[in-house]
């Protein structure tokens, strides 16, 4: 027999009310867990998944909808700009690679990117390089012979089940238009995995707006500058074009980090006052039964156990609540957190990965079980200090 | 029967209960009480006449108000508490008149549980000890039950069996067999009285039944021992009392 015998056996004794105890824990604990996986693997997906390219221009608006539309597929579309923006650009000696990027429908909620082989190809500036898992790339085709062909995302081809050969459409209006997958992306962990590619010509092809146009529309065009001096020149260039904007990914991404640091302080605030009730209802729970249990601590202290030891056997009963529910609510978290990067994934281009292994779970299992220790240190006083003679006859 | 020295001197000892205001209530005052070493007395009283309180006193789970009590020799109040706590658990065995078994606990666990706070056994055979008093007293087949699982004469012989456990050499019993019927009492009482008896262990019983009576050594009333006479209240000073 020792102290950790005696704290379990009491638990074991008052079992439905040690799991309910445990479970309200692991829920406090993992709501904490779950939010700051979630709020690392947001930023850390954000910082991820932007892009090589420093200055992205398109339509009118909101440069925060621009960016976050054409580089993590959030958001609806900025309005078209025209083709001879990207000629313009292109031509332009400040800039070293322009990259034309339309952003179409989606199929089974996988969104169609149109834009030319340059989007793939490995500058040396590049961070990310882009591979294949199957497959080829697709050819940039000319306008008027398009030739249907698309590339998948990793997410999109494993989710969709299509294969390199595999012909498919969205809608019977585009029945006549079915794109052939030619090729399967490995993963990039950012919105491209999620991403269906295809060239421009077959974009505009199946668009039945942009078939009758003349000057065939664009989303926006990445933009990499030979010099990083001429980005603010190219960058108010297009801001006093009545028609144009050109937005800098990292300053958008600055906007995002700054409200999520905003949520992130509401957040805290919240979760301070989940722990809070969290502990109080340890600590409640570990009163009433040491209450309930003064004739029996009597006793223990008859057959000679110390003060010292009855404190120790209700530290040790709350530190072994907290614990178990500290390590089922971190356990949670993580399960909470994946689902919610998978939902945050369906529903926008930001991977979130929230299963980094980092100095958040051993803090957090010290931290639940200090404050388990903190919450029955008064319960534990209350043991300590009880009058032996007057608790040992029966309690009526 | 021959007994040598006192296991048990009670010295000039009182016990008062604070009633607020000043007033105290004086349950025990015993001028001297001496108990030889492996004797078995019993302690007869009306109720509220402090036998209890007495008990509680000799076992040091109560501070005298005035007064010494020595255990072998060893002044028990002169002993810081934890101490007096550990001295407790190795020479003091209590068998209480409710059995006060720890519900959460195995007849093996709570017989286990004195022998842990005494450690005078080591951990190792502690457990086959407990199995060895439990089957004396007639419990092999009754290890794992809960309290909850045994009749009250099981009961009563686990906490027997837990307030032998440590081998102490004073074990305080109060009302030992007053929740059991006659029956279960007498075998009880015998099975008790006979291994305190091979281990010379000197035993104070408060008890009322004749059966008990008829088994000690020397009987002493409470009414004659208390030097107080039943409740005597002290006023604060200045007041009429």
């Amino acid at each position: 027999m020792t102290l950790f015998t005696i704290a379990g056996r009491y638990l074991q004794g008052r079992l439905v009310a040690s799991v309910l105890t445990a479970v309200s824990i692991a829920l406090g604990v993992s709501l904490v867990v779950a939010t700051v996986l979630l709020s690392r693997g947001i930023r850390d997906g954000f910082v991820e998944g932007t892009t090589d390219y420093n200055l992205i221009v398109g339509a009118k608006g909101s440069p925060t909808q621009l960016v976050l539309n054409v580089v993590f597929r959030i958001d609806t579309p900025t309005p078209n700009i025209s083709w001879r923006t990207y000629e313009y650009l292109k031509d332009d000696p400040r800039v070293e690679m322009a990259v034309p990027v339309a952003m179409g429908d989606a199929y089974q909620g996988f969104r169609y990117v149109a834009t030319t082989d340059a989007y793939f190809a490995p500058f040396p500036w590049r961070r990310r390089t882009f591979a294949l898992s199957a497959g080829r790339f697709f050819r940039d085709d000319p306008p008027e012979q398009p030739r249907y062909e698309a590339i998948l995302g990793a997410e999109a081809a494993r989710r969709t089940g299509l294969g390199v050969g595999d012909r498919f459409y969205e809608g019977d209006e585009m029945a006549e238009y079915p794109l052939t997958v030619v090729g399967i992306l490995s993963p990039t962990r950012s919105a491209d995995d999620r991403a269906i590619f295809f060239s421009l010509a077959s974009f505009w092809e199946m668009n039945e707006v942009s078939r009758k146009m003349q000057v065939k529309p664009l989303t926006a065009v990445l933009v990499r500058p030979r010099r990083m001096s001429d980005l603010p020149s190219l960058h108010r260039g297009f801001n006093v074009s009545a028609e144009t904007q050109a937005a800098f990914p990292s300053a958008v991404l600055l906007n995002v980090f700054n409200l999520v640091n905003l949520v992130e302080e509401v957040l805290a605030i919240v979760l301070g006052i989940v722990a809070l009730v969290v502990l109080l209802y340890l600590f409640v729970s570990m009163y009433s039964a040491t209450f309930e249990r003064r004739r029996e601590i009597a006793t223990m202290r008859a057959l000679g156990a110390s003060r010292a030891t009855i404190l120790g056997i209700v530290l040790l009963e709350s530190c072994f609540l907290a614990g178990i529910g500290g390590v089922a609510g971190i356990l949670g978290g993580h399960g909470a957190a994946y689902l919610g990067a998978l939902l945050l994934a369906a529903r926008s281009g930001v991977v979130a990965h929230p299963f980094a292994v980092s100095c958040l779970q051993p803090v957090t299992f010290v931290a639940v079980v200090g404050l388990g220790a903190l919450s029955g240190l008064l319960p534990a006083l209350f043991a300590y200090r009880m009058e032996v003679s007057e608790n040992l006859a029966p309690i009526s | 029967m021959e007994h040598a020295r006192p296991a048990v001197t009670v010295r000039g000892v009182t016990k008062s209960f604070s009633l607020g205001a000043g007033r105290a209530l004086e349950v025990v005052d015993v001028e001297h009480l001496a108990l030889p070493t492996g004797s078995c007395t019993v302690l007869k009283g009306r109720s509220g006449s402090g036998k209890t309180t007495l008990l509680n006193l000799i076992a040091g789970v109560s501070l005298p108000t005035t007064g010494s009590i020595l255990i072998d020799d060893t002044e028990i109040f002169a002993l810081p508490e934890p101490r007096r706590d550990r001295f407790r658990a190795e020479h003091v065995g209590y068998v209480f008149q409710t059995f006060n078994l720890l519900s959460a606990f195995s007849a093996l666990e709570n017989v286990m549980l004195s022998m842990m706070f005494a450690r005078t056994v080591p951990r190792s055979q502690q457990r086959t000890r407990a199995r060895e008093i439990l089957a004396r007293l007639g419990l092999a087949d009754r290890l794992a039950h809960k309290p909850a699982q045994l009749s009250r004469g099981e009961q009563q012989r686990v906490a027997i069996a837990r307030a032998l456990a440590n081998d102490p050499p004073v074990v305080l019993a109060d009302e030992p067999c007053a929740s059991l019927d006659a029956e279960t009492a007498r075998e009880v009482l015998a099975e008790f009285l006979t291994v305190c008896r091979e281990h010379r262990t000197t035993l104070l019983i408060v008890s009322h039944d004749d059966a008990v009576l008829d088994t000690a050594d020397r009987v002493l009333d409470m009414a004659t021992l208390n030097r107080a006479r039943g409740r005597r209240q002290t006023a604060p000073a200045g007041e009429p009392e």
